[in-house]
């Protein structure tokens, strides 16, 4: 199928079913916004394309899953966070999971009856995520899971987790397991941060007994499943979250009372180049190409326009995020850990050094 | 044309391009058929011979036949073309020196000239712009991994290795606005990509020259001849300042933000 006809069959259909948000603007509210777009998306096969048949999809090139990410939270009808947790998720447990678990589980999530969330992050193990500690214990047909989590976004509203834990010394030690949250140990936490929004948490695993049937690839694989989840974290998922800044943007244009047109046009190229490379990635993607180091550029850029456009932001509508309760105030001071999530600014340029231009050690 | 030809092609003309520039330069391109190339297979001529020309450093006269043929004019001459703070400059096809910053380039003031369509010129110009920020970054990349202080090789020290990160970043974006403006052709993409590749140069003529420390000051080091011209260039056809008040202008006036990119 064409690119193009999708997209102009997906826009026809979304003009015609009204999906627009309610009043309720919490937290709570944008993930029972997601889960309603899920299931219409679903039911109208539009969720299914892009996603193998084996999990409940209809086949088809993953750049329609970016089709679809774009429009739908383009017109702002669901939050890029949750949404982006989907398109994580989905491609690490077709790839890892055993072929009955992702075919009974994924339909789940792509339908919006379940939400899921990804335990990486430890209070000790943030830039340098190899280092977790979260230990998991053979014990007959289980692992036994003892540890703590942090940063685990939507962990309230999940069903299930993808959990990094350490079974042995070295990259070589992580393993992964997919746990339901229901399990008799494991207590979930938000954590308070600066924005208002509780998304994140803190999860606590004391004696977590996981089957061995849900282990993720097998053992020692963890570092390897983390890593290969970065091109769909960053290529897909960033689609969709670009098509957010450029709907926030739209309204900035529509409210901006100072008319600095250097600014605005900063802000446009930032956002712009970012969505140039998206397309050049996604077109690497599709071609077959592995994609490694390389996304740390999208990330990079990511990260700055986001910024930037916030900045601008507070720029062009001088007073606003002080004094008035809008919006514009918690996106603001959530952009500010754009540079920090999903690998840190340094890390990714860390990166960039070592392996795209070959610079040696450090 | 296939990958194989084209990298002959590349072959072909990085060789000529390290031994000739300016007038000499133009004629050899000549020969090559650079006016035809341009006629028949402008996609892959352009980004190829306007990047060639920034990562050797050549130069020669040719962004003038990029906008006469696009004004839909014979190319071979020369045509007043814009430049940053609403001057004129005719880029010459002699080796006739100018006051134009670098000593080598035959760009002169004119009074004024007759509006000129620039979007196929400013493609050019991005690519030249983008192969000026290659060739920066590998002289300061390979200095860094020379260059020996404290005991160890100044690339291992973080904030060496950060700045190259930043100029590789800069270029790869503004080369995906290239790649993307020429698959879906409009006045604003190319503009954008033009700004997006000024701003790339720039970034990487400062963080190459703080990377390069003394040496990069020389005149006998070339980067200095790379920095002067990626400031000229940038200016040609609207600098990336300009243009990028100029996109934001276009943003007020249509009320919202184009999705210019496709999938």
């Amino acid at each position: 199928m064409k690119v193009e006809q999708f997209r102009a069959d997906l826009r026809a259909w979304l003009d015609e079913h009204d999906l627009t948000p309610g009043p309720d603007h919490s937290l709570q509210g944008h993930m029972r916004q997601y889960t309603r777009v899920l299931r219409a998306l679903y039911d109208a096969d539009w969720m299914r394309y892009g996603w193998p048949e084996e999990v409940g999809g209809l086949g088809g090139p993953a750049m329609l899953r970016a089709v679809v990410g774009e429009e739908v939270v383009g017109r702002r009808l669901a939050e890029p966070g949750p949404y982006s947790m989907l398109e994580v998720l989905t491609p690490t447990m077709i790839d890892y999971a055993p072929v009955e678990l992702a075919a009974e589980m994924v339909p789940r999530l792509l339908r919006g009856e379940e939400q899921w969330c990804q335990g990486f992050s430890e209070p000790g193990s943030g830039s340098d995520l190899a280092s977790l500690t979260t230990r998991a214990v053979q014990d007959g047909d289980n692992w036994v899971v003892n540890g703590q989590k942090v940063w685990t976004s939507y962990a309230q509203y999940s069903t299930r987790c993808v959990l990094l834990t350490r079974t042995a010394p070295g990259y070589d030690g992580i393993t992964a397991f997919f746990v339901d949250l229901d399990t008799p140990g494991i207590t979930v936490r938000p954590l308070r941060t600066m924005h208002g929004v509780d998304e994140f948490c803190e999860v606590y695993y004391d004696d977590v007994v996981v089957p061995a049937e849900r282990m993720l690839g097998k053992p020692g694989d963890g570092w390897r499943l983390a890593m290969d989840l970065l091109p769909y974290e960053r290529s897909t998922c960033f689609w969709q979250r670009i098509a957010y800044l450029y709907a926030r943007f739209d309204e900035l244009i529509a409210q901006a009372s100072d008319p600095d047109e250097y600014e605005l046009g900063a802000a446009y190229l930032a956002l712009h180049t970012l969505r140039c490379r998206s397309r050049t990635t996604q077109h690497r993607l599709a071609d077959g190409e592995p994609l490694g180091p390389q996304t740390s550029i999208d990330k990079v850029l990511l990260a700055g326009a986001e910024q930037r456009l916030y900045d601008t932001v507070r720029d062009l509508l001088p007073g606003t995020l002080e004094l008035d309760d809008t919006p514009w105030r918690s996106e603001f001071l959530y952009s500010r850990a754009a540079t920090i999530y999903g690998g840190t600014a340094e890390i990714q340029r860390n990166i960039i050094a070592r392996r795209l231009l070959d610079l040696g050690k450090e | 044309m296939d990958s194989e030809s084209l990298q002959l092609l590349e072959d072909g003309l990085r060789k000529t391009m390290a031994t000739a520039s300016g007038q000499q330069l133009d004629a050899a391109l000549a020969e090559l058929g650079w006016l035809e190339m341009l006629d028949e297979m402008p996609e892959a001529a352009v980004p190829l011979v306007f990047r060639l020309l920034g990562e050797t450093g050549a130069h020669a006269p040719v962004l003038n036949d990029v906008v006469l043929r696009a004004a839909g004019r014979e190319g071979g001459g020369t045509v007043p073309l814009p430049f940053a703070g609403g001057s004129w400059v005719v880029w010459g096809r002699t080796d006739q020196p100018s006051s134009a910053l670098g000593d080598d380039l035959p760009i002169h003031r004119v009074v004024q000239g007759d509006p000129v369509p620039v979007a196929a010129g400013r493609h050019a110009l991005g690519w030249w712009l983008v192969g000026a920020g290659r060739a920066m970054l590998s002289l300061a990349r390979q200095h860094a991994l020379d260059r020996s202080q404290f005991g160890r090789p100044v690339a291992s020290f973080q904030a060496i290795r950060h700045r190259l990160a930043e100029t590789l970043v800069g270029i790869e974006g503004a080369e995906a606005t290239l790649v993307a403006a020429a698959a879906e052709p409009d006045d604003l993409s190319f503009l954008l990509a033009k700004a997006a590749a000024g701003q790339a140069a720039l970034t990487a003529a400062r963080h190459c020259q703080q990377v390069l420390g003394g040496i990069g000051f020389t005149a006998e080091h070339e980067l200095h001849r790379h920095i002067k011209r990626a400031l000229v260039l940038d200016a040609m056809l609207g600098s990336s300042r300009e243009l990028t008040r100029e996109a934001g202008k276009a943003l007020r006036a249509k009320g919202f933000a184009p999705r210019l990119a496709q999938l």
